[in-house]
C-alpha cells in the first residue's frame, strides 16, 4: 500500500460517510454526492473507492439495516476508524498549514 | 417476462451479479439495485440507467475471477483467430457467406413457419375448445363442412350438461357499415354470441369480456377499424349504421391479436339480433360456427361417441324423408387452421404440407453451409499443421487448441449471425412481396433466442468439433519435420459431404421443375369453359337484388356488354349439393347444384352435348329445367338419351316433377385439386352473383359503365367485382407461391453447394501445385490439367444425381396426390437428366475458373518454389 495518502475523491467520501453517519450505504452516499457537490457516481465507481479505504483501513463496514424496499436485503453501512478520522483531521491540518503559507496578493489574484 | 411487479428489477440482471459476483458481496450488491431501481420508477430512461448500474457492478474489485491475467497465446485468442480470417480471405469469404446465406434463408423460413404453426394460440383455453362441424358425403366419399345452424349450440348445451361446460356461436357476415359521410362495404363482420370475449381470449383493450356484447345493439371493434371510422377520436359510445338501417353503439375496442387467428373479423355485433328471425331457429339454415368447452379430451371422446344419437333425435325425420344423413363431430380449435380439406368453411386455413416442405428445404439449405464449413475447415487444417506443431512444442495442451478453434468457428459464426439479422431486416419486405407472405421479424421472441441458441449449438457440435479435433491431433514431431500429412484419411468424409449437398440442390432443382410443369399445367389446361373478359358482380344487397332486372337490361345496351347472367355460384365458386331422385331409378344421387338464367350456357360457352339447353321460347325452361353433366350421368348408370325426359325430385327443395331436359359437357366448375363431380344445372333459383362477358377492347370504359349503370340500381351499396380469370388463378394461389419459395431456395442452395465446391477445388489445386508442375513440364496441356482436377468432383455430382433422383420421383408423386389433374411423371423424364447436367455444368465452370490459374501457371514457378 502507498503509504496513507488520501486522493481528492477519497478524502471525499470519507466526509460525506461521517456526515451520513448511521445512513452511510452506498445507496445515500451516492445521492449525497450527487446533491452536494454535483457528480454522478456509480454504485460500482463508489464501490471500489469504499473497498479500497477499507483496505488502507480508513473504513470499516457492517451488514445491516435489511428494509422492504430492498427485498429483505440488508445494507453495507460504512463508518470511519479512527485511523481515517486522523487521516482526514491531517489532511485538514496539512492544507490548513499550506494555505497560510500562501503570500495574501496570489489569493486576491486568484479571486480576481 | 413477469411483470407482476414493477417494482421488482429485471430477474436477470440479478441472476447476473449472483453468478459474477464474489459471493459475500451478492446480498449487498442486489439490495442495492432493487431500491435503486425502485428509486428510478418515475424518471425518463429508467432501463438504460438501470442497467448502467448494473454494468458498472461488474468490475474486478466486485467479480468471482480477479486473475485475469490469462495465457493470451494458449488460450482462445481473437486477435489471432482475426488474423486467421485475414489470411485466407476467400475461405474465410466462403465461410462467412455461406453461412450468412444459410441463416438468412433459415431465420425466414422460421418466421413463417412459425408464424403459421402459432395461429389460434394465444386463446388460454385453446385446448379446451372444439367446433362442432358436421359431416356429409358425397357418393361415398365423406367430408366435412365447417358451418352449422342456429339451434345447434343450445342443443348440444342441453344434452350434454356433464361435459359441455359453455357454448358460443360466431356467424361471418358482410355488410355496409357507415358513419356519417364514411361508408364501407365490409367483408370481415361477426355476430356472436355475449360470451364470445369470455370463451376466446381475443384481447379487449377497452371494455370488459363479460359485458362487451351484453347490450343487443353493441358493437366491438378491431383498433384498425376504429380508426377507419374515426380517426383519433374516442369510438366508445359513437353510433355505426350497418346496412343504412340497423344501428349499433360501440361498447368495446379490441387489442391487437398476440397471433393470427384463423376466424378473421374487423367487427364483431351480437348475434342476438338474429334470434328474432324465424329462419335462424331452422336446423337447415347453416351458416355459422359453433364452439363448445369441454374439459378433457376423454369427455370430448364421450360428447363425440353420443353425437349421432344426437343427429337422430333432431333430424331423424328429415334423414328418413331425404333418404340420407348428415352426422356431426367435434374439431379441436387447435387443428382448425390446418384442416384445410373443410368445406363451407369462411376461416383462414394453412396447408400442413407445405409448412413441412419448407421446414425440411430450411434444415436442407443449413446442413449445406454447414457441410461447407466443416469441408472447408479439413481441407485448410494441412496448411495450419505448422501453426499447430508450433504451438503443441511450445507446450500448450491439446483442450486448449481445441478451444481455440472452436472458438474461432464460434467467432465466424456469431459475425454471421449478426450479419445475416441485418440481411433479414433489409430484405424482410422485399421477401414478403416477393412470396406474398407476410412475416414479421419478432427478435425479442424468447422462442428466437431459443432458436438462435441452438443454432449456435448444432452448427458448433456438427461443423465445429470435427476440423476441431482433427487439428488438434496432429503430432508436432512430424509436422515440423516437414514430412508431408496424409490428406487421404479424410478424403472419404469430403467426398460423402459433397455428395450430400449436391443431392440436396439437385433434388430442389428437378423438384423446382417439376412443380413449375404442374403449375402450368394446371394453368393452361382447358377447364371446358370460357374464362376470358367475364367480370363477376356480388349480389350482396337487397337493393341489387330487387333491381336485377332492369340492371341486366341497363346493361345490355352498351355494345361493348356481350352477355349477362345470374347465377348461384361461377365456376370456380361456391356450389351447393343436394341429393336427386329420378323417376324410374332407384336411389339417391349426390350432386352439385347451380341454379342459373338461361344465358349462363352461351355466357360460359358450354357444350351441349345431348337433349336442349334452356330455350326463350319454352316457359317450362323458366323455372325447375334441369340440365346435368356426363358425369352425373354415369354416376347414375344411364346413358344421357335414357335419362332425357325423366323427372326428378330434390328431397329438401320443394322440387318435385322438375323435367330433365338436356347434358352438357364435362367442364371443371371446380378446382382442378378435385375431380369432376356430377352436377346439376337449374333453371331459376336465388342468385348470387351475375356475369357480364365483356369485349375485351375498351376494357376500361367498359368497367365504368358498369359500375355507373350498378350506382343507378344501387345507390347505396359500392360495387364489388372480380375478373373470373383472376379468381381462378387465385384458387391456385398456394400451388403458385410454393414454386416462387422453391425456385428462389433452390437457387440458394445451389449456390451454397458450388461455393463448398469452389473452395475444395481452389485446395487441391494449391495441393498439388508441385505434380501439376511436373505434369506440365513434361507435357501436359493446361486442359489436361483441368480434366485432372475436375475428374473427381464430376463423379461426385453424378453420384448424387443417381442419389436425388428417386427421392425426388418419391417426394413429387407424393406431392401431385393432392391433385386430382396432374402432370405424369414419366413424361417428365428429362428433368431429372436436366437437374444432374445443371449442376455438373455450374459445379464444371466453378471448378474451371479455380482450376485455370493452376493449369495455365508457369511450372518452374511451382517446382522451384520451395
Amino acid at each position: 500500500m502507498k503509504g496513507t495518502n488520501l486522493g481528492e475523491f477519497e478524502e471525499l467520501l470519507l466526509l460525506i460517510v461521517l456526515i451520513l453517519e448511521e445512513d452511510a450505504y452506498v445507496i445515500r452516499i451516492r445521492e449525497e454526492i450527487l446533491s452536494q457537490v454535483n457528480r454522478s457516481i456509480s454504485m460500482g465507481a463508489l464501490h471500489t473507492t469504499l473497498s479500497r479505504l477499507e483496505k488502507k483501513d480508513f473504513l470499516k463496514s457492517d451488514l445491516g439495516g435489511a428494509t422492504q424496499e430492498r427485498g429483505g436485503r440488508r445494507k453495507r453501512i460504512y463508518e470511519l476508524t479512527a485511523a481515517g478520522k486522523a487521516a482526514l483531521n491531517d489532511v485538514k491540518e496539512m492544507r490548513a498549514n499550506l494555505w497560510n503559507q500562501i503570500p495574501e496578493f496570489s489569493l486576491k489574484f486568484i479571486h480576481a | 417476462m413477469h411483470k407482476g411487479n414493477p417494482i421488482e428489477p429485471p430477474a436477470i440482471s440479478l441472476q447476473l451479479i449472483r453468478r459474477l459476483c464474489k459471493r459475500d458481496l451478492v446480498e449487498e450488491l442486489e439490495g442495492n439495485l432493487v431500491e435503486y431501481h425502485a428509486q428510478l420508477q418515475n424518471s425518463s430512461f429508467k432501463k438504460l440507467k438501470y442497467w448502467y448500474q448494473v454494468f458498472n457492478y461488474l468490475r474486478p474489485s466486485t467479480l468471482k475471477v480477479t486473475n485475469l491475467k490469462l495465457h493470451t497465446m494458449f488460450n482462445f485468442n481473437p486477435i489471432l483467430t482475426f488474423r486467421n480470417l485475414l489470411r485466407h480471405k476467400s475461405t474465410s469469404f466462403i465461410n462467412i457467406f455461406g453461412f450468412t446465406l444459410g441463416l438468412v434463408a433459415s431465420i425466414f423460413l422460421y418466421f413463417y413457419i412459425y408464424s403459421e404453426l402459432s395461429y389460434d394460440s394465444f386463446h388460454t383455453e385453446k385446448d379446451r375448445i372444439y367446433r362442432a362441424i358436421r359431416v356429409s358425403g358425397i357418393n361415398g366419399s365423406p367430408y366435412n363442412i365447417g358451418v352449422t345452424s342456429g339451434p345447434f349450440a343450445k342443443a348440444l348445451l342441453n344434452d350434454f350438461p356433464d361435459d359441455i361446460n359453455t357454448v358460443t356461436r360466431a356467424y361471418p357476415e358482410d355488410g355496409l357499415v357507415s358513419f356519417g359521410e364514411k361508408k364501407f362495404f365490409e367483408e370481415n363482420l361477426l355476430f356472436a354470441d355475449a360470451n364470445f370475449f369470455d370463451f376466446f381470449s381475443f384481447p379487449l383493450a377497452i371494455g370488459s369480456p363479460e359485458d362487451v356484447l351484453k347490450d343487443i345493439n353493441s358493437v366491438v371493434l378491431t383498433k384498425a377499424a376504429a380508426k377507419k371510422y374515426f380517426g383519433e377520436q374516442d369510438p366508445m359510445g359513437e353510433i355505426l349504421t350497418v346496412d343504412n338501417r340497423f344501428e349499433f353503439i360501440v361498447s368495446g375496442v379490441m387489442d391487437e391479436f398476440p397471433a393470427k387467428s384463423n376466424l378473421e373479423f374487423d367487427m364483431v355485433f351480437p348475434i342476438e339480433i338474429y334470434e328474432r328471425f324465424e329462419w335462424f331457429s331452422n336446423w337447415w339454415n347453416n351458416g355459422l360456427f359453433t364452439y363448445v368447452h369441454i374439459s378433457t379430451p376423454a369427455q370430448a371422446q364421450n360428447v363425440i361417441d353420443q353425437l349421432p344419437g344426437f343427429m337422430d333425435k333432431y333430424f331423424g325425420d328429415d334423414f328418413k324423408a331425404s333418404g340420407r344423413r348428415v352426422d356431426l363431430t367435434l374439431e379441436p380449435l387447435n387443428d382448425i387452421y390446418f384442416n384445410n380439406k373443410t368445406r363451407f368453411d369462411f376461416v383462414r386455413h394453412g396447408d400442413i404440407q407445405s409448412v413441412l416442405i419448407l421446414a425440411l428445404v430450411a434444415v436442407s439449405i443449413l446442413f449445406i453451409a454447414c457441410f461447407n464449413y466443416v469441408n472447408l475447415s479439413i481441407a485448410q487444417s494441412f496448411m495450419r499443421a505448422k501453426e499447430v506443431g508450433v504451438r503443441k512444442v511450445l507446450g500448450v495442451p491439446r483442450s486448449r487448441l481445441i478451444t481455440q478453434f472452436l472458438g474461432e468457428s464460434l467467432m465466424i459464426l456469431i459475425f454471421s449471425i449478426l450479419l445475416s439479422v441485418g440481411i433479414c431486416q433489409l430484405l424482410k419486405p422485399l421477401f414478403n412481396s416477393a412470396f406474398g407472405l407476410d412475416v414479421t421479424l419478432n427478435w425479442s421472441d424468447p422462442n428466437v433466442i431459443v432458436f438462435f441458441l441452438a443454432l449456435i449449438v448444432t452448427i458448433i457440435v456438427t461443423s465445429g468439433i470435427y476440423p476441431a479435433i482433427l487439428l488438434s491431433s496432429f503430432k508436432p514431431v512430424v509436422v515440423l519435420k516437414g514430412s508431408k500429412l496424409s490428406s487421404g484419411r479424410n478424403v472419404g468424409l469430403r467426398k460423402a459431404l459433397v455428395i450430400v449437398q449436391f443431392s440436396i440442390s439437385i433434388f430442389l432443382i428437378v423438384a423446382t421443375f417439376l412443380i413449375a410443369a404442374q403449375n402450368n399445367y394446371l394453368n393452361s389446361k382447358d377447364l371446358g369453359f370460357d374464362k376470358e373478359a367475364i367480370v363477376t358482380i356480388d349480389l350482396n344487397n337487397s337493393e341489387i337484388r330487387s333491381g336485377l332486372e332492369s340492371f341486366k337490361e341497363r346493361l345490355l345496351t352498351n355494345s361493348n356488354v356481350r352477355r349477362v347472367s345470374t347465377m348461384s355460384g361461377e365456376p370456380g365458386g361456391y356450389h351447393d349439393a343436394s341429393g336427386f331422385i329420378f323417376s324410374g331409378v332407384e336411389g339417391n344421387t349426390r350432386m352439385r347444384t347451380v341454379f342459373v338464367d338461361r344465358d349462363y350456357f352461351d355466357l360460359f360457352g358450354l357444350e351441349i352435348v345431348a337433349g336442349r339447353g334452356f330455350s326463350k321460347d319454352m316457359s317450362t325452361d323458366e323455372e325447375n329445367a334441369m340440365i346435368f353433366n356426363e358425369k352425373a350421368a354415369k354416376e347414375i348408370g344411364l346413358s344421357p338419351e335414357e335419362i332425357i325426359g325423366k323427372r326428378v325430385r330434390m328431397p329438401g327443395w320443394d322440387i318435385e316433377n322438375a323435367p330433365v331436359i338436356g347434358f352438357v359437357k364435362d367442364f371443371h366448375f371446380k378446382s382442378l385439386r378435385d375431380d369432376i363431380e356430377p352436377m346439376a344445372i337449374i333453371s331459376g333459383g336465388r342468385h348470387r352473383k351475375i356475369a357480364v362477358k365483356v369485349n375485351t377492347e375498351d376494357i376500361g370504359n367498359t368497367l365504368l359503365f358498369i359500375d355507373e349503370k350498378y350506382k343507378e340500381v344501387s345507390p347505396n351499396y359500392p360495387i364489388s367485382y372480380r375478373f373470373l380469370d383472376e379468381s381462378l388463378a387465385q384458387l391456385y394461389e398456394d400451388e403458385k407461391k410454393q414454386a416462387k419459395v422453391f425456385i428462389a431456395f433452390s437457387g440458394i442452395s445451389i449456390l451454397l453447394a458450388c461455393l463448398g465446391i469452389f473452395g475444395l477445388a481452389a485446395y487441391t489445386a494449391q495441393q498439388r501445385q508441385k505434380e501439376l508442375g511436373i505434369r506440365k513440364v513434361l507435357g501436359a496441356t493446361p486442359q489436361q490439367i483441368i480434366n485432372l482436377i475436375s475428374k473427381d468432383f464430376v463423379i461426385l455430382v453424378a453420384i448424387a444425381t443417381v442419389i436425388a433422383s428417386p427421392t425426388v420421383w418419391y417426394f413429387i408423386k407424393n406431392w401431385l396426390g393432392n391433385f386430382a389433374y396432374r402432370i405424369e411423371l414419366p413424361d417428365y423424364w428429362y428433368t431429372f437428366l436436366l437437374g444432374g447436367i445443371i449442376a455438373v455444368v455450374i459445379a464444371l465452370l466453378t471448378i474451371i475458373v479455380k482450376t485455370y490459374r493452376a493449369a495455365v501457371a508457369d511450372p518452374t514457378q511451382s517446382i522451384r518454389n520451395e
